[in-house]
């Protein structure tokens, strides 16, 4: 792979294979995902796309190959220990407890430090002061925040225990365009902390845009990785969001 | 306007123990979608355990241990493993038809381990009637009333102002985030169902007194909180609440102004009338299931 070089790489995949029962849709995956940066991956639709974050995060078994993170190899191991080593991830969609309200859904956020937290009601009060309107409507049912806010809190409750590493399934979805780029703001503040991001975007332009590096996944497999600029620059991608499969393209080249 | 007294104070005592069993009901379908159709046989054996235990010649309050142990351990734990955790996999229907199994099974197991016949149980509250708002009511209708609501109160507290009781609440709202963030899943649910048989242990030393310890006592039980939980949403703890004192007053005004024979019609009317003008129940929210 052309990958950029990276000596200490946040997170490995190597030859990773799982799918759903006997349908095979990560066809031996294998990337690694600089430390400290913004990864965008993209890729058509049934490209394996939340197949490999919920492979990374132990919702679905990996058959074969190898998911290393911060040197440890944590193949198969449960959301729980991820948590632990360092992973937050925000699924697609909707992910709160409609009926809790907002405070209490952001203190699920550090059910996986156990007991141990001695700071938890300081951490989950700077949260709050991070966004004025989690703020304001703290003791009210989470199902009244907006999708935008909704989203925000899932961002905030994942950031409560000071991950290394971010996995967000497409963040943007259903937001308005202030929403998003308030969302992509947050990314590039971790980001700037240290913390490493991998991001999958249906929006390509604009998360490549802001992102450091972007991934091309297809049918399983890593197509392309380069500096996001380089990806964003490259037609053969506007192909492949055009129908084109990359494949192809690169064995006639 | 005694006798009408009488029957909202005897209402509301039924009508508590009825809302006890609505909302084990309520809890384990949350996090397990279990429709545990043996929940009136929940109700009705811990006092035949304790009976039993006495039988062999444990002195009572031994036997009281001894019973209420095994029946948390058979019915809060052994029903999640060993009946709620092989058939879930199957589907909501067929896990619904092992537990309409069991209930036949415990109902027979009873009668013929212990006894076809009603058998007297001790009341921890002595008989006799105290006057309410200038009518004599009966003492004991007050105290079931007051222990069981006391028991859904505390448990309201533990579910809103613990963490755990949070937590549970989270599992039951969104097992799949829950499980994201770390949540212990599968504890949360065991303990729902730990919670679920100390409610059903409550209910049935605080009814055996008044109806006798007897091995079909389930089938009016278990059918009156299920209307109960249908009538109030099926999701909501406050909807088993108000709708097990509904059944509870409903059952027992109609028993005196309707007719007797026809009082347990009564409330399969009032299920339908729900069911036909709010089908999500009184208190309840419309569920949405993505297809």
């Amino acid at each position: 792979m052309t990958a950029p070089a990276s000596a200490h790489p946040i997170l490995t995949l190597s030859n990773v294979v799982a799918g759903y029962g006997k349908m095979t849709i990560l066809n031996g995956t294998s990337f690694s995902v600089p430390r400290g940066s913004i990864t965008t991956v993209i890729g058509p639709n049934g490209a394996g796309k939340s197949t490999v974050f919920k492979t990374i995060f132990g919702l679905l078994n990996a058959r074969e190959g190898s998911v290393t993170f911060d040197g440890r190899d944590v193949t198969n191991r449960p959301p729980r220990d991820l948590l632990e080593a360092g992973i937050c991830y925000v699924p697609q969609g909707r992910n709160i407890f409609p009926e809790l309200s907002v405070r209490h859904n952001i203190e699920l956020g550090t059910v996986a430090a156990g007991r141990g937290l001695t700071d938890l009601p300081a951490r989950i009060e700077a949260a709050l002061d991070r966004f004025p309107i989690l703020r304001k409507k703290a003791d009210q049912q989470a199902s009244t925040l907006s999708g935008g806010q909704q989203k925000q809190l899932e961002i905030v409750r994942g950031l409560l225990l000071d991950p290394k590493l971010i996995l967000i399934d497409e963040p943007s979805i259903g937001l308005s365009p202030m929403m998003v780029a308030e969302t992509f703001q947050i990314l590039l503040e971790q980001r700037d902390k240290g913390v490493s991001v991998l991001m999958i975007e249906q929006n390509a332009r604009s998360a490549l845009a802001m992102s450091d590096y972007g991934l091309v996944l297809e049918l399983g497999q890593t197509r392309m990785f380069d500096d996001a600029p380089a990806i964003l620059a490259d037609p053969r991608v506007g192909q492949l969001f055009l129908g084109g499969s990359l494949a192809e393209k690169s064995e006639a080249a | 306007m005694d006798q009408f007294l009488q029957l909202i104070v005897a209402g509301l005592a039924t009508g508590a123990i009825y809302a006890l069993a609505a909302i084990g009901f309520t809890l384990v379908w949350q996090t397990s979608q279990t429709i545990n159709f043996a929940q009136g046989e929940f109700v009705m054996l811990p006092a035949i355990l304790v009976l039993t235990a006495a039988h062999v010649g444990l002195p009572m309050w031994l036997a009281f241990i001894v019973g209420s142990a095994a029946f948390i351990l058979l019915f809060g734990f052994g029903f999640k493993r060993f009946l709620v955790e092989p058939m879930q996999r199957h589907g909501v229907l067929p896990l619904a038809i092992a537990t309409m199994a069991l209930s036949v099974l415990i109902k027979e197991a009873a009668k013929n381990g212990f006894s076809a016949e009603a058998q007297h149980f001790p009341s921890l509250v002595p008989d006799g009637s105290v006057s309410f708002l200038g009518a004599a009511v009966s003492a004991r209708d007050i105290a079931i009333f007051v222990v069981a609501v006391a028991a859904i109160l505390g448990l309201q507290a533990f579910i809103t102002r613990t963490r755990t009781g949070r937590t549970m609440q989270a599992t039951a709202q969104n097992p799949t985030v829950a499980r994201i963030l770390g949540v212990p899943v599968e504890r949360m649910i065991l303990l729902t169902f730990l919670i679920n048989a100390a409610l059903a242990l409550i209910a049935s030393y605080l009814i055996s007194p008044v109806y006798l310890a007897k091995f079909s006592n389930g089938e009016t039980i278990g059918l009156a909180a299920f209307i109960a939980a249908i009538v109030g949403g099926f999701n909501q703890i406050r909807g088993a609440l108000a709708g097990g004192f509904l059944i509870g007053l409903i059952d027992n005004l109609a028993a005196a102004y309707v007719s007797s024979a026809y009082r347990a019609a009564v409330p399969l009317v009032v299920l339908v009338v729900v069911i036909l003008v709010k089908p999500e129940g009184l208190l309840g929210r419309k569920e949405e299931r993505t297809v």
